[in-house]
């Protein structure tokens, strides 16, 4: 019953050849690429880069020797050290010793400086900017751009100081946690979490979202591709983006939804119970005590450097 | 919104995870509790969808980009709890993956977006949707405005923590420490973007999965929609009504006036320690603000702060108070109008059915 | 209509009458019975739709029948049964099942993960876990990608990490849901062989399937669907694939298909 029917039901106008329903040849009219083409695209980037940073884990750096748990608990430890202090010189200081770590590390240098000054621009560099006028940060102006009701008004010496050290603050610390993310593969840090006292449950939740993120980010793409190879001529991109972004979270949610349901029977296909289990182990290395001392004195230094030039 | 490391003391940081690892306990204690086995995979995929819906920055005119969260959607399908660890986990991989929020910042990113936003958005949608049906323009609306209510109480929660450390942490000669604003310049900078594109993102979000679930996938909404009925099959009775939205502005007020002197009660008492640095409010209001809001600000600050004594030494609770004030008439303004715009279409569609329905019937 | 053969004994699953609908609406099996003995090769086939994951789901005590019994190795398998961990586990670690969609089986953040997480979940200790995720890898020959995330796998590799996960439990019975689907033609042929392989080892194994080509090696005995979510036929793989009526009606072959035998 099939052949005939099937062709007979075709309407006409599929079986004529059409010249498209406007020309191919260029028109010399270009539009910018949506929001949406550039999340997308940030988002096959994201992946990139995990793969690099799992690449880089596995070399054989300094960094890539140590107990994770170590890294993690250090980490935090540094992140307050450099939270407490409160001379732009120490932040400068403690941001050249993160390069000297990654470079020890066999990070490579340019790929590890872009890696946290493409942040310090867009989230603070902007933003602390008019923090230095005495407009935001009172105090002694020491370049006078203009004058309200009789008084100078400009930069002051407390706004740049102030700008100096926010920037150089969050230079820092973004630079430690690059390095840890950057040092050790994604699982250990996991498995790492788990063994410092995060609940069971919240690190396989954390696992497998990390998982799904990239099945979902596929998804997306795929439905936006499919998307873009109907639309013909779109008025205005980012407003047909939008409209993208809303109708289509709504089947995303839908098929996520889905999907969390056949990885919940996947589960309990093999036995899971509701307390999952996990294979990692750990053993803390001669080399691991030596940097937790090290890491600690390092943060004294920090802080107590600071503290005696002065606050 | 992510705050990153460098913007908050370390104090606040810690302040913060006070807050948030109580609530972690709780959440997972409830989440487990609820639903044994099958909630893994879902928190796992609705934490991953949230993280989707963060990467997704939308363009503002001035030139900087907004964003959704997904809190109050995750709220309304399965409960605020449910919110708490999903939203977390995306906040961690945002933190950890791309760098975008920090590692000491990460209870306090928690608990404005992971927390807070899901609790507020939740309240007010389950106040203002009241009992109407699942597919009800109400209880859509509803969900719009849980979502915008929702990320705006975040964006305040985030206006305050960044406005106390000038006035907390500071050196000696005046120089702030972390986030160089003030309350009266973090407060309208962070709820400008909010109240219109990034809560609009959010409200779409959160009205339109909300709208496509109840139409689709009812049973995803079950957890939470156990009275509601499915459609608009019985009539809503005429004195249902429990809730107008003055009440509901109300009520927002309320909760975020009794929140309010928690930002006074951080760490340190080092308010009036006599910083020799003047705060000038009066000349803060005219000049801090961009362009759009001088007017405005300065119109208060004249009329109202000048004679206030703002040059002593207790500028900064009176500052913080009165800007938590205006960030709250804001909000509740917003609410309130909102409100009474949907229930007047709401009520002049109820104008219009009684009609159309004898003709079909 | 079950076609069982006499010695009870050895019966793994029986069913009589199974009834499910999903969101209790929609009918996906109506009435259906069937037994499956030890050591057997049973393919399910049918239109899309017509029951046949469904059955599977119920085999593996993922979801229960509306109406009608399940037993598996003597016991009836019920929410309540399942509820038992003693029996929960040896239930689990007996029958195993190998989704269609690897990526909902494929949850963890590694492949050697993910491999663990079945003997793990069971109780088995973290050394005896650990030797046997080697074997496996090693005998699918996927040692190479045991450190590797799963995003970063093709299909035929997923495919493989979700079988190896299921065989590293040893489990008796094999079921597959649509095993060749949506692979290039190498995998296709490496799964049918590894299938006959598993069978020669003593597994018994059901598997959905719209695979006709490579029925004769997977099946010992074919259980044609209906679009009425029944059992219309059940045959050798020789009777099933000469009744071209069947086929036809079944939504196997379309009327212009030719059956190579």
């Amino acid at each position: 019953m099939g052949g005939t029917v099937q062709a007979s039901r075709t309407p006409d106008w599929l079986l004529r050849g059409e010249p498209g329903l406007c020309r191919c040849g260029p028109a010399g009219i270009r539009r910018k690429g949506s929001f949406v083409e550039k999340t997308l695209t940030g988002g096959a980037d994201l992946l990139r880069q995990v793969m690099f940073s799992e690449e880089i884990a596995g070399r054989p750096g300094l960094l890539q020797r140590l107990d994770p748990r170590l890294k993690a608990v250090s980490l935090v430890v540094l992140l307050v050290a450099v939270g407490l202090v409160h001379h732009v010189g120490t932040l400068v200081a403690c941001y050249a010793l993160t390069l000297l770590l990654a470079t020890a590390s066999r990070l490579p240098l340019a790929f590890f400086i872009k890696r946290v000054w493409l942040f310090i621009p867009i989230f603070s560099g902007i933003v602390v900017l008019p923090a230095t006028l005495s407009i935001v940060t009172p105090g002694e102006v020491v370049l006078p751009l203009w004058h309200w009701h009789g008084a100078p008004q400009g930069f002051t010496a407390q706004g740049l100081t102030s700008a100096a050290l926010v920037i150089s603050r969050v230079a820092t610390s973004v630079s430690l946690v690059v390095l840890l993310t950057l040092t050790t593969p994604w699982t250990r840090l996991l498995a790492a979490l788990r063994a410092l006292g995060v609940p069971r449950i919240f690190i396989l939740i954390i696992g497998m979202a990390y998982r799904y993120v990239f099945l979902l980010l596929g998804v997306v793409t795929e439905m936006y591709e499919a998307r873009k190879a109907r639309t013909v001529r779109a008025r205005r991109n980012d407003r047909a983006a939008r409209g993208f972004v809303a109708a289509s979270a709504g089947a995303l949610f839908g098929r996520a939804g889905h999907l969390s349901e056949e990885v919940h029977l996947a589960m309990v296909a093999r036995g899971y119970r509701g307390s999952p289990r996990t294979l990692h182990a750990f053993r803390l290395r001669a080399a691991d005590a030596v940097a937790a001392v090290v890491v600690l004195a390092a943060a004294v230094t920090i802080y107590g450097g600071d503290v005696l030039v002065g606050r | 919104m992510h705050i990153p490391d460098g913007y908050l003391s370390p104090q606040t940081c810690a302040a913060a995870y006070v807050v948030a690892v109580p609530a972690w306990a709780i959440a997972t204690n409830r989440v487990t509790r609820v639903v044994k086995t099958r909630n893994v995979p879902t928190l796992a995929v609705l934490a991953a969808l949230s993280f989707l819906v963060m990467m997704f920055n939308i363009p503002i005119p001035d030139g900087t980009t907004a964003h959704a969260v997904g809190a109050v959607i995750i709220a309304i399908a399965l409960g605020p709890w449910a919110a708490v660890i999903a939203v977390s986990v995306a906040l961690l991989f945002q933190a950890l993956l791309f760098g975008d929020g920090g590692v000491l910042a990460f209870g306090a990113n928690a608990v404005n977006l992971a927390i807070l936003m899901p609790f507020v958005g939740y309240g007010v949608y389950r106040l203002i949707a009241g009992r109407a049906p699942l597919t009800s323009r109400r209880r859509i609306a509803a969900a719009a405005i849980g979502g915008y209510v929702g990320i705006n109480a975040a964006a305040l929660a985030t206006a305050v923590e960044f406005g106390i450390q000038p006035e907390l942490f500071h050196t000696a000669s005046g120089a702030p420490l972390y986030s160089p604003y003030g309350l009266s310049q973090a407060i309208p900078a962070m709820l400008l973007p909010h109240l219109t594109i990034a809560g609009a993102a959010e409200a779409i979000l959160t009205g339109g999965v909300l709208a496509y679930l109840a139409r689709t996938d009812p049973a995803r909404l079950a957890a939470t929609h156990r009275d509601v009925p499915a459609t608009a099959g019985e009539p809503a009775p005429a004195g249902g009504r429990r809730l107008t939205p003055a009440r509901v502005s109300l009520g927002f007020v309320a909760v975020m006036v009794l929140l309010t002197p928690l930002g006074l009660l951080a760490p340190g008492g080092a308010f009036g320690e006599g910083a020799p640095h003047e705060l000038n409010l009066g000349q803060l209001g005219l000049h801090a603000v961009p362009a759009g809001l001088a007017e405005y600000n300065g119109f208060w600050s004249h009329t109202l702060l000048s004679g206030y004594g703002f040059h002593d030494g207790q500028h900064a609770n009176l500052a913080y108070i009165l800007s938590a004030v205006i960030g709250i008439a804001v909000v509740a303004a917003v609410i309130f109008g909102v409100g009474t715009l949907v229930e007047r279409v709401a009520r002049r569609r109820r104008g219009t059915d009684p009609v159309a329905e004898p003709e079909t019937a | 209509m079950d076609g069982s053969e006499p010695g009870a004994d050895d019966l793994v699953f029986s069913c009589r009458d199974l009834r499910y609908a999903y969101l209790g609406r929609f009918p996906a099996l109506d009435g259906v019975s069937l037994d499956v003995h030890k050591g057997e090769k049973v393919a399910l086939l049918g239109p899309n739709g017509c029951g046949k994951s469904t059955l599977l789901k119920i085999l593996d005590g993922l979801i229960f029948p509306d109406g009608g019994t399940f037993t598996a190795f003597g016991q009836p398998v019920t929410e309540d049964n399942l509820e038992d961990e003693q029996f929960s586990a040896g239930f689990r670690s007996r029958v195993g099942f190998v989704f269609q969609n690897s990526d909902a089986q494929v949850f963890s953040p590694t492949v050697r993960e993910e491999i663990a997480f079945g003997c793990l979940q069971l109780g088995l200790p973290t050394g005896e876990t650990a030797a046997r995720v080697d074997d496996v890898l090693a005998m699918l020959g996927i040692a190479d990608l045991a450190e590797r995330a799963p995003f970063q796998l093709s299909g035929g590799q997923k495919k493989r990490v979700a079988i190896a996960s299921v065989l590293v439990m040893n489990p008796e019975v094999l079921l597959f849901d649509e095993p060749t689907a949506a692979l290039d033609p190498r995998t296709q042929a490496w799964l049918i062989e590894l299938i006959a392989d598993l069978s020669a080892a003593g597994k018994t194994i059901v598997l959905a399937t719209h695979d006709l080509d490579a029925l004769d090696v997977i099946a010992d005995r074919c259980v044609v669907f209906a679009e009425d979510h029944t059992v219309s036929r059940v045959g050798t793989p020789q009777q099933v694939l000469t009744d071209r009526e069947l086929l036809l009606r079944a939504n196997l072959i379309h009327e212009r298909s030719r059956v190579a035998l």
